[in-house]
């Protein structure tokens, strides 16, 4: 949809929403041929979508919760239970796993948390999208909403599980860095390494299952390349791979921040944000392009 | 395609008051659900490589669900859309809401388009109804005060009554698209797109929606109507658009294009051939009463293949008997079959007190219908002859005919004959 706007058309009620009042022209040519229009319609539409992006997220979240007996309980439970497994398996020599910089059950459960936050976010626009779908073939809303208020819902899961980390940390005497102060920040940049790749697989993935169940099988592997029950090994080829993941020094630093204070990777830190906010835009950008042709292809 | 265009009107938007122009919109889909998945990625791939542009060619497999199709919308009009199931009716809307991109040609909308396409999308069933009116309203673009400032007149309109704090998936289906409407309805658009959602709802909810849109058009709002119902299209829009197959056959003022959606409708697909359809053998096994042809003749007594609507006709049934049978009577029974093939009219010789008597040997029986009140459309005709009331003599079923019209298509359901007479202030001395 290449559009065209006249700003002193019908006068709009709407402050937060005017996207579609005004005089708008559908054409097929590619809308990548008007760059500055492009940016600027999706400018509107992140704007247009910020409140919409709020009620879709309490709707959401009241309707999981609301079905619920144990409710907010469900955030706790899986980084716990896989704490218990491993520090079980560890101790009594199931798995070689070196030592860690703070007792190993604190250090299981925190990282899990960091990494179900990431998975989160990388099936959040897929998700998004696939339960959006009614809404999507039958409505014109800015489609932005529905992402925004996924990553809502991943913060809003992580913010629990913060509870159940700073219990942890209580428990097993934990020392917190001054420096705690700005590891949501790097959060942050974990989440958007997330959305990046969970965008830029959406579109074609509400076409073709084998994404998503693609995805499933990666992110049970990937665990394992991650340093989420395991300290980064020093060396080898395993050490090499754990490196060069790009997910590692995004997790190590949120934990690094919390708990030394020394961030060990700050180049591969800024390298891979740097990778993870580009390549948010280029999905946006991509994500934007391709809905409108998602949509015919899915059932009205 | 034929075009009726009654204003003059130009192909450019330059005139203010048109809120919606469509230049020569066509759209292709496919209906192979794996290639159309193919043709999915390739089109998502050429517009992001910035080469697509107007396409004329169909890939294989694929279909023109639209092609070349143009009108325009004016402020404050009602536009109808008719089409058989398939013609494109709702892609069309589905592209002037901005869903779906067109292939070829181009759309331009000044103004707030509100799709009524479906009712209550966004609504989570778990959630109260009244969570799900914040719910959908936001979706359909209105931020919290404008719905907090409307929100009782929607629960109003939608009765719901008590159950707006209940889940909706605890309410009926009518409910649910009551809510769904009256949530669409208080958008205040400036071009809304109903497409087939009038039938939710009991006959007086339906009323209450017809008047809410009748006020909504005295303030300017726009309206396209899809519908099945030929009356509803022709009591709420002045202009109308025919498509078939995705073409447009017919644009123009109401009348004139549902007469061609309505012949197209129900008499192609009724193929009468010359005199051909209701000829019929003797069958051998009646000998005692057989019915021999069956067919029409016009008020000067000639043969005609089809009657016409208000004007005198005589029914004529030919029959042979091979002895004197007295007391019989014939029944017969019309049903319309385009709207569901129900009965409309029955008449029978007995009730209206005509004893027929035969004698050996051929007769023809005419029954003049003076002003025949039958409509355009296709009847079914079931024939029944007996004696004396319960001797079962011959009978014919589902004789089909068509009834031809002068007039354009008119919003009745059946012909009235009248005249119209001014007369001066004192009208019982008309009637001594």
């Amino acid at each position: 949809m290449s559009q065209k706007r006249q700003r002193n058309s019908v006068p709009n009620s709407r402050i937060l929403a005017p996207r579609l009042t005004g005089k708008v022209v559908y054409r097929p040519e590619s809308q990548i041929r008007r760059p500055r229009q492009l940016l600027w319609e999706m400018w509107r539409d992140l704007l247009a979508s910020r409140e919409l992006a709020w009620r879709l997220l309490v709707r959401d979240l009241s309707a999981q919760y609301r079905q619920s007996f144990l409710g907010v309980f469900w955030a706790f439970l899986p980084p716990i239970v896989t704490a218990l497994g491993f520090t079980l398996a560890r101790n009594n020599g199931v798995v070689n796993i070196g030592e860690t910089n703070i007792p190993y059950p604190a250090y299981v459960m925190f990282s899990m948390a960091l990494w179900q936050t990431f998975v989160e976010s990388l099936n959040g626009p897929i998700q998004a999208v696939n339960q959006a779908k009614p809404m999507l073939a039958k409505i014109n809303f800015p489609r932005e909403a529905i992402i925004l208020a996924k990553l809502g819902e991943v913060f809003f899961n992580f913010a629990i599980k913060t509870l159940l980390i700073v219990g942890m940390f209580i428990l097993f005497q934990v020392s917190v860095s001054w420096t705690v102060i700005i590891a949501p920040v790097a959060l942050i940049h974990l989440v958007a390494l997330g959305t990046f790749l969970g965008l830029f697989l959406a579109p074609m993935a509400t076409l073709y299952q084998d994404f998503s169940r693609a995805l499933l099988m990666i992110t049970g592997f990937w665990l394992f390349l991650t340093p989420v029950v395991f300290p980064i090994p020093k060396s080898g080829l395993f050490g090499s791979i754990v490196r060069l993941n790009p997910v590692t020094p995004l997790l190590v630093t949120v934990r690094d921040l919390t708990t030394t204070g020394i961030v060990s990777d700050p180049t591969g830190f800024w390298v891979v944000s740097a990778i993870a906010f580009v390549g948010l835009f280029v999905a946006w950008v991509l994500y934007r392009l391709s809905m409108p042709f998602v949509v015919e292809r899915i059932s009205s | 395609m034929t075009s009726v265009i009654e204003k003059e009107s130009t192909l450019t938007s330059q005139g203010d008051d048109v809120v919606l122009s469509v230049n020569g919109v066509s759209k292709k889909f496919c209906r192979d659900l794996k290639r159309s998945l193919l043709y999915g990625m390739q089109d998502i791939s050429a517009e992001v490589l910035g080469l697509r542009q107007n396409v004329d060619t169909l890939r294989a497999k694929e279909f023109w669900a639209l092609k070349d199709v143009s009108f325009q919308l004016r402020k404050g009009e009602a536009l109808g859309l008719v089409g058989k199931n398939g013609s494109g009716k709702s892609t069309l809307l589905r592209i002037i809401a901005g869903l779906i991109r067109p292939d070829a040609g181009s759309i331009e909308v000044n103004g707030r388009v509100a799709p009524l396409i479906a009712l209550g999308a966004g609504f989570n069933p778990i959630l109260t109804g009244r969570e799900n009116v914040y719910a959908n309203m936001s979706i359909l673009g209105l931020t919290k005060q404008e719905i907090d400032d409307r929100f009782d007149e929607v629960i109003d309109f939608a009765e719901i009554g008590e159950a707006i704090d209940s889940p909706v998936q605890s309410y009926s289906s009518g409910m649910a698209a009551r809510l769904g409407f009256a949530s669409a309805i208080y958008t205040a658009p400036d071009i809304l797109l109903i497409d087939e959602v009038l039938a939710v709802g009991d006959s007086r909810f339906r009323g209450k929606c017809f008047r809410k849109l009748h006020e909504l058009r005295r303030k300017n709002t726009s309206f396209i109507l899809v519908s099945h119902d030929s009356h509803t299209i022709l009591t709420v829009c002045d202009s109308a658009v025919y498509l078939n197959l995705g073409i447009s056959k017919a644009i123009g003022n109401t009348p004139e294009v549902m007469q061609k959606y309505e012949e197209d409708l129900f008499i192609n697909d009724f193929n009468a051939k010359n005199g051909q359809t209701y000829l019929e053998q003797p069958k051998s096994e009646d000998s005692e009463f057989s019915i021999t042809n069956i067919f029409f003749r016009n008020a000067k007594g000639k043969k005609i293949d089809s009657p016409t609507s208000g004007e005198d006709t005589y029914l004529c049934i030919s029959c042979k008997v091979d002895q004197d049978i007295d007391n019989v009577g014939c029944s017969l029974i019309f049903n319309e079959l385009a709207t569901g093939g129900e009965s409309i009219l029955s008449m029978n010789s007995y009730n209206d007190r005509k004893l027929l008597t035969f004698t050996r040997g051929e007769h023809e029986l005419q029954i003049k219908l003076s002003h025949l009140g039958l409509r355009l459309g296709v009847y079914s005709l079931n024939i029944y002859f007996k004696r004396d009331t319960l001797y079962h003599l011959n009978m014919f079923e589902a004789f089909q005919f068509q009834v031809l019209s002068k007039e354009v298509a008119s919003k009745s359901l059946f012909y009235q004959p009248r005249e119209w007479l001014l007369v001066p202030n004192n009208p019982s001395t008309r009637f001594q």
